[in-house]
């Protein structure tokens, strides 16, 4: 019992860092119809940033994560105004440069922090929040749920109850329709890709204290997201928060009865179940040719 | 403010050699010597850079210190030492072609190597060319591999000190878990050995939590681990070292804790606290320890070593720093005894010594009952803990003893897990 119910409350914590960088990954792909590979990379550079600003150059935990949202924001920004608007055509040539923007990215962090070992950033939280003996957790683990619930509330808010929000909505329904209906969609696809990049950058800058950072942990964060992104529903917001929470449920349980390896496994497994079984996913719609 | 006369010497000298190098190239060589290449076909990129580059900046600083003070002789020659290096980055595709740019083009004498998949994509052809190549991995070593070789770290046989220790000094721990990523090469031939230590040292073994490379959060493995209540937690391989003390600090672990490597020990520290850190166990020193200045160490000068390679590289220490540099100096040892540089030769007088020259002394070969050569050097290996914030070594034991006693137990654990044996 005491293992299930830390089990849920390690599920919850890892929940909320799956939906934060997949919530990202959907609404780029809803609104402009790009598969962003790089957003991995985007984490990355988030993390990447806490690392140089707060670990090395001594910068304040809560600024130094302002900085890598607006800095990942920018990059996210540039990529939408440089490549997938030009590309916006033709689906496979904006997927094929987010790859390159991959490769760019992972290399200008093994430049900027050097090659060698992973980097490290002490938790700027330090100690542990003990609710039993049995649940201890740490409160920097804490302060991320917080933020990521935090954050996905917001973004809620904002979809539902902002016109941005909106029309961002009705442009990831159909972006010809809307674009009829007077919705500037070159604004509304900058505010999905601002939003979705920030939490990214978030995601990264939470993260940094609690893993191993190197130019390439982007691997692992987008084929999570993909699986999330997948199970949930492509193009469903509600349904990558609703996955998230449910693969990080499914994933921690299963490493803790049947080893990482298998969760691992299992993983993938459903992901595919999901595209046989049910390829619209939790949450996603069919869409009738 | 006056300045002595040793600051006006060392600086005025040190400025004349800044304007006069100004001029040359980066290297000078004394005229009428030869200059004799060694590769090293490592990662320097990537996840696996923690166990290249460190090695690379080593042999430079060895290379460096030799060259400075006039090389080295071999036969009738005097040599300056040249490092050749390519950054394979651990893709089996760019090792293959490091490897045949530094043997084909570079002409370089021996090419040290990592080890795993990346020696077996270059075993072949490096046969092929009898090419002399060293590996941090004896697993890597088959029949087929007479060109092979381990001199320095012999991983992960080494382990079995630390048990050995750890039972000897802590005999109220009676059980253990193990942790580790779930790869052949690194993983797996780690857990087996430590199963092996650990049934040797009557140590039960409770769990074995192998996990992949795509783990993002160890809450889970370790929670599911501490629920087996291990006296000790033991993690095979250093991939994931950071993130696993964190959460055993977090957890509130409070039994003993043995790992292969502890590199950068000074940030979990700054991870967790002093006092957590505190007793860890592990196997692989910092170069400044009193220790190695004892007699039987063979490695000229280890603090010096230490403080050159912290100062020109002060947060890229790690369990290779010294291993490569280890290897280039065994190497020259035997290319001396030689009287060569010819691979075939320096490889035949290397493996023909009956005592080879282990840096921690007691070095003997092994491996023909397990991979069914005697290529790699097996002897003395340190048991460090980590005392007051600082590794020390403990003691020395013998990885060569302990394998005439129990190589038959080791070999059945390898087996379990499907590795390869003869």
């Amino acid at each position: 019992m005491e293992l299930f119910l830390l089990s849920i409350v390690n599920g919850l914590i890892q929940g909320g860092f799956f939906a934060l960088f997949a919530v990202g990954l959907v609404l780029i792909f809803g609104v402009m119809g790009v598969v962003n590979f790089a957003h991995g990379e985007l984490v990355m550079v988030g993390a990447f940033t806490i690392w140089l600003l707060h670990a090395q150059y001594g910068l304040s935990y809560i600024p130094a994560i302002m900085v890598a949202i607006v800095l990942v924001t920018v990059i996210g920004l540039l990529m939408e105004r440089f490549l997938f608007r030009p590309t916006r055509a033709d689906p496979l040539a904006g997927l094929i440069c987010s790859i390159g923007v991959l490769f760019i990215l992972q290399v200008v962090a093994t430049l900027i922090g050097g090659d060698g070992p992973s980097k490290q950033v002490p938790p700027p939280y330090q100690g542990t929040l003990v609710l039993f003996e049995f649940l201890r957790i740490p409160y920097q683990r804490v302060f991320s749920l917080i933020i990521s619930v935090s954050a996905l509330g917001s973004l809620w808010f904002f979809l539902t109850r902002s016109k941005f929000g909106w029309a961002l909505r009705a442009v990831a329904q159909d972006r010809e329709a809307a674009a009829l209906q007077g919705i500037n969609t070159n604004r509304i696809s900058i505010i999905a890709i601002g939003v979705g990049a920030a939490l990214a950058g978030l995601a990264g800058g939470l993260v940094a204290p609690l893993t191993n950072i190197n130019p390439h942990m982007g691997h692992n964060v987008i084929i999570t997201a993909f699986i999330v992104t997948i199970v949930g529903g492509v193009g469903s917001l509600s349904g990558a928060v609703l996955a998230a929470v449910l693969y990080a449920m499914f994933h921690t349980f299963m490493t803790v009865y049947f080893g990482g390896t298998v969760a691992t496994i299992c993983g993938l497994i459903l992901m595919v179940v999901v595209l046989i079984v049910k390829p619209t996913g939790l949450m996603g719609v069919r869409i009738s040719e | 403010m006056g300045i002595s006369r040793r600051d006006f010497v060392r600086t005025t000298t040190a400025a004349g050699a800044l304007v006069v190098s100004s001029g040359l190239p980066s290297r000078v060589f004394a005229a009428g010597q030869k200059t004799v290449k060694v590769g090293m076909n490592i990662p320097m990129t990537g996840d696996y850079a923690p166990w290249g580059l460190p090695g690379l900046y080593g042999c430079q600083i060895i290379a460096d210190d030799i060259n400075a003070a006039g090389g080295v002789n071999i036969g009738d020659d005097n040599y300056a030492i040249e490092i050749v290096s390519y950054d394979h980055a651990y893709d089996l595709e760019k090792a293959v072609q490091g490897y045949k740019k530094m043997v084909s083009e570079d002409d370089v004498k021996m090419v040290m190597m990592l080890g795993g998949s990346t020696v077996g994509a270059i075993a072949k052809w490096a046969e092929r060319k009898k090419m002399l190549t060293t590996t941090l991995l004896c697993s890597d070593i088959t029949p087929d591999t007479p060109n092979l070789i381990a001199t320095c770290e012999s991983h992960p046989l080494y382990n079995v000190t630390g048990v050995e220790w750890l039972a000897k000094h802590h005999p109220e721990v009676k059980t253990a878990a193990i942790v580790t990523n779930n790869d052949a090469e690194y993983g797996l031939q780690s857990t087996a050995t430590y199963q092996a230590a650990f049934e040797v040292a009557g140590i039960e073994v409770v769990d074995v939590n192998l996990h992949g490379f795509d783990v993002t959060d160890f809450a889970p493995i370790v929670s599911s681990v501490l629920a087996k209540k291990p006296d000790v937690f033991c993690m095979a391989t250093s991939f994931y070292v950071t993130p696993l003390m964190e959460q055993l600090y977090h957890q509130g672990f409070k039994g003993k804790i043995i790992s292969c490597t502890l590199d950068y020990y000074d940030e979990i520290i700054a991870k967790t606290s002093k006092e957590f850190v505190e007793g860890t166990i592990f196997q692989f020193p910092d170069f400044d320890d009193p220790k190695l200045n004892e007699s039987g160490i063979n490695f000229p000068n280890p603090g010096d070593f230490d403080a050159k390679f912290r100062k020109s590289h002060p947060n890229d220490w790690s369990a290779v720093a010294w291993e490569y540099p280890a290897i280039l100096l065994n190497w020259i040892e035997g290319a001396k005894q030689a009287g060569t540089v010819e691979p075939q030769a320096v490889s035949a007088t290397l493996r023909s010594n009956k005592n080879p020259a282990f840096i921690f002394g007691g070095g003997k070969w092994w491996g023909k009952d397990l991979w069914g050569q005697d290529n790699v050097v097996v002897g003395r290996w340190p048991v460090v803990v980590v005392k007051d914030g600082k590794a020390r070594i403990q003691e020395y034991g013998s990885v060569s003893g302990w394998l005439d006693k129990h190589a038959g137990v080791l070999t059945k654990y390898m087996k379990s897990h499907g590795l390869r044996t003869v």
